[in-house]
């Protein structure tokens, strides 16, 4: 039996590699177009293909379907799946079309190193990464590998890191202009406090609320809160102790909730504005709706689920009769730099491999956004302090509304974000 | 002073969901001797029959309330029935592991219902609050511990004068004597599990009229029924009643105190207190506040 094992192998074996030869010899002949290789791309078409004469490019999502921040993160990867069957439905880019490889990793770092080692090998690039400590994760095996990825955060430090194909403002500047926003349209605001969970993304947007209360004169603190909404007394009390005239929080829907109906309930009558992952129109249902009503802005990197761009428009009319969520508009924008660098490096000698995908991004000076936000958001040409995206949406809650906000305040860049020197990232990432 | 009354006020609140969640886990162990990791699941599920009847039928909450907690029984009846009284004689760690798998898959199928969202219930007394002597409670909070306090008060009657309460509680004390003596011990343990289900669901119903509402990790909060039982004592019901209010009453005065005086200790301490205050208890009275000693034959 070990015998007839062993003289199978070097048969096997051989056959692996004439098998392998004659793909190889067949590769090409797929796409009109296409002439790319490497991981994640095929001359194949992909498996469900829209358009049978295109090759295939994989990319990976990694995404929190199931813990934290699932309830924006589903949507997300919904409008992801969506933006790309348009763009196959349009033909493709490069002769390819483009297929996702979805994976849950709950949020969670380590899960997200696990997640990118089993998809590693199959992947052109990551169509998206969600969470700042998550990408950290994983960045040094981007590097070996030579993968870009789209973010599912607004960390400040994507903006010096040239695989990260980052699209709005980074949640240190959305603070800044929170705050910058909340002392010219929220009556006399002296004292900041920034709460906001003990990771990068809240830190970031820490930094940023600092700079601003800095720059306005304000008195300032600042305190970490966990995830959980049975784990926010600490952050109630502290509100209620010191009694500020302006929240800045960075945390999930549900803590933000906790934190601004109980800090309510017990007599504070301050602002609170969020940064972007803050919101979730459930909570519209919740206890804290009153309170959040009243007292809860959003600062957000582009306009909501109603505005009315191109981009919004094509959003909707791909997603179809869904409930509106941020986190539909978030996954849709996220996409176009990827489009843009994957459309770049198709014109490269060699096609789209990952490393004219990563040459293609570091070299971007412009993506069409539709209008969801002006080109040259998307430029990573250039030092980070000239070319960061600065400007903000600042929403208010209106239950009336679809996905529960309407806009108080457009596209904006406030004093302090205008004035600040990004020459490293708010908070560095270790 | 104001400040510590509202503290511990707010605390109580708090702290009546968990007593609500710390005696479904007594009463099943005073029974069975096993400890159910099953009760996260229940609590989620009851939460979600609420919210089912009131927020996607329509129903007014009251009802809605009262159909989950027969439904939340008849499911503690169930898991009883079909996972653990086949196991009757094993060992109680073998017991406490299926209870362990029955949490995983109640907990998997909750949440295919809530998926990506939260699943919040509006509560009827919307935000109301009361002031008295500069001590604020929301309309919820006082509703929270006015069921609780009916809601121990009738299980203390029913245990006390009931025919099947003291059925109950002589086969928590001597299985074989209590069948010896007619009592149906196999329905006493699925009374046992009905009434765990059914406290379970209350708590899972104020817990969706929460802030957040209901989330696919808002089961982690039953969890905070564990130190309470501790404290209590695994085998009394005033000790995990007692014990839930002083674990939401710890977790508040510490989250309220701790900076100022303490800030030594860190940032979100309050979140460790009550497993501080478990472990003290444990070195003083290993039984727990108000557990039976065991005393064994040597």
């Amino acid at each position: 039996m070990t015998m007839r094992h062993r003289g199978m192998l070097p048969r096997t074996m051989a056959g692996a590699a004439i098998a392998a030869l004659v793909l190889t010899g067949c590769r090409g002949g797929g796409g009109d177009d296409a002439e790319g290789s490497g991981p994640g791309v095929s001359s194949d078409p992909c498996p469900e293909a829209v358009n049978e004469d295109n090759g295939c490019i994989t990319l990976g999502i990694i995404s929190d379907l199931s813990d934290t921040f699932s309830a924006v993160a589903v949507p997300l990867t919904e409008a992801q799946e969506a933006f790309w069957d348009r763009v196959n439905e349009n033909g493709g880019v490069g002769g390819y079309d483009v297929q996702l490889v979805i994976s849950d990793a709950e949020y969670d770092p380590q899960l997200t190193s696990q997640r990118y080692q089993e998809m590693r090998t199959d992947i052109l690039a990551l169509g998206q990464a969600l969470g700042s400590s998550q990408v950290m994760a994983i960045l040094e095996d981007m590097r070996d590998d030579n993968v870009i990825a789209a973010p599912a955060s607004w960390n400040s430090a994507w903006n010096f890191e040239p695989l990260i194909v980052q699209s709005g403002a980074n949640y240190c500047f959305e603070a800044m202009n929170g705050v910058d926003w909340a002392m010219e349209n929220r009556g006399e605001i002296e004292s900041v406090l920034a709460i906001g969970y003990p990771t990068d993304f809240g830190e970031d947007a820490a930094v940023g609320a600092a700079a601003a209360a800095e720059a306005n004169g304000l008195d300032y603190a600042q305190i970490t809160t966990p995830p959980g909404q049975d784990n926010q007394a600490e952050a109630v009390s502290r509100v209620v102790q010191e009694d500020p005239d302006l929240l800045v929080i960075t945390a999930g829907p549900t803590e933000t909730a906790t934190i601004v109906a109980g800090a309510a309930s017990e007599g504070w009558e301050g602002t609170a504005v969020g940064s972007s992952p803050t919101w979730n129109p459930g909570l519209l249902q919740s206890e804290a709706a009153g309170a959040l009503e009243a007292m809860y802005f959003q600062a957000s990197a582009w306009g909501n689920w109603s505005s009315d761009t191109p981009g919004h428009e094509a959003m909707r009319e791909a997603l179809g009769d869904v409930s509106p969520s941020d986190g539909y508009v978030a996954g849709w924008v996220w996409s176009y730099p990827m489009l843009a660098a994957l459309e770049h490096a198709a014109e490269l000698d060699g096609g789209i491999t990952r490393e004219n995908l990563v040459a293609a991004a570091e070299n971007l000076e412009e993506v069409d956004y539709e209008d969801m936000l002006p080109a040259e958001a998307g430029t990573k040409v250039g030092d980070p302090n000239e070319t960061a995206y600065r400007a903000s949406v600042i929403n208010s809650v209106d239950a009336e509304s679809p996905g529960g906000t309407v806009m108080e305040q457009d596209l904006t860049v406030g004093p302090t974000a205008e004035g600040y020197s990004l020459d490293a990232p708010c908070a560095a990432l270790d | 002073m104001t400040t510590f009354a509202q503290a511990i006020l707010s605390g109580t609140a708090q702290g009546a969901i968990y007593a609500l969640l710390a005696l479904g886990f007594v009463i099943i162990y005073k029974a069975t001797h096993v400890i159910s990791f099953a009760q996260p699941a229940l609590m989620v599920c009851g939460g979600l029959f609420s919210y089912h009847f009131s927020a996607v039928l329509g129903w007014p909450f009251w009802p809605s309330l009262f159909i989950a907690i027969l439904l939340g029984a008849a499911l503690g009846m169930v898991i009883e029935r079909l996972a653990l009284r086949p196991m009757v004689g094993k060992p109680v760690f073998t017991l406490a592991i299926i209870t362990i798998g029955v949490d995983v898959v109640l907990r998997v199928l909750a949440n295919r219902y809530i998926g990506a969202d939260s699943r919040a219930l509006r509560y009827p007394g919307g935000g109301e609050r009361y002031e008295l002597l500069g001590l604020a409670l929301s309309h919820r909070q006082v509703t929270i511990i006015a069921v609780t306090v009916i809601t121990v008060v009738s299980l203390a009657l029913f245990f006390r004068y009931a025919k099947a309460g003291l059925a109950v509680r002589a086969t928590a004390l001597d299985q074989e004597t209590a069948l010896a003596q007619g009592v149906r011990v196999g329905a006493m343990f699925a009374l046992a599990w009905a009434i765990a289900g059914g406290l379970a669901a209350i708590a899972g119903t104020f817990i969706a009229t929460g802030s957040g509402g209901i989330e696919q990790d808002t089961w982690i909060i039953a969890l905070k029924a564990l130190p309470a039982i501790i404290i209590g004592g695994l085998d009394s019901l005033q000790g995990a009643v007692i014990g839930g209010l002083l674990v939401g009453i710890v977790e508040q005065v510490t989250a309220v105190y701790q900076a100022a005086y303490l800030p030594f200790l860190g940032a979100n301490f309050s979140l460790v207190a009550p497993y501080a205050l478990m472990l003290l208890v444990l070195l003083i009275r290993p039984y727990g506040l108000f557990g039976t000693k065991e005393v064994e034959r040597v």
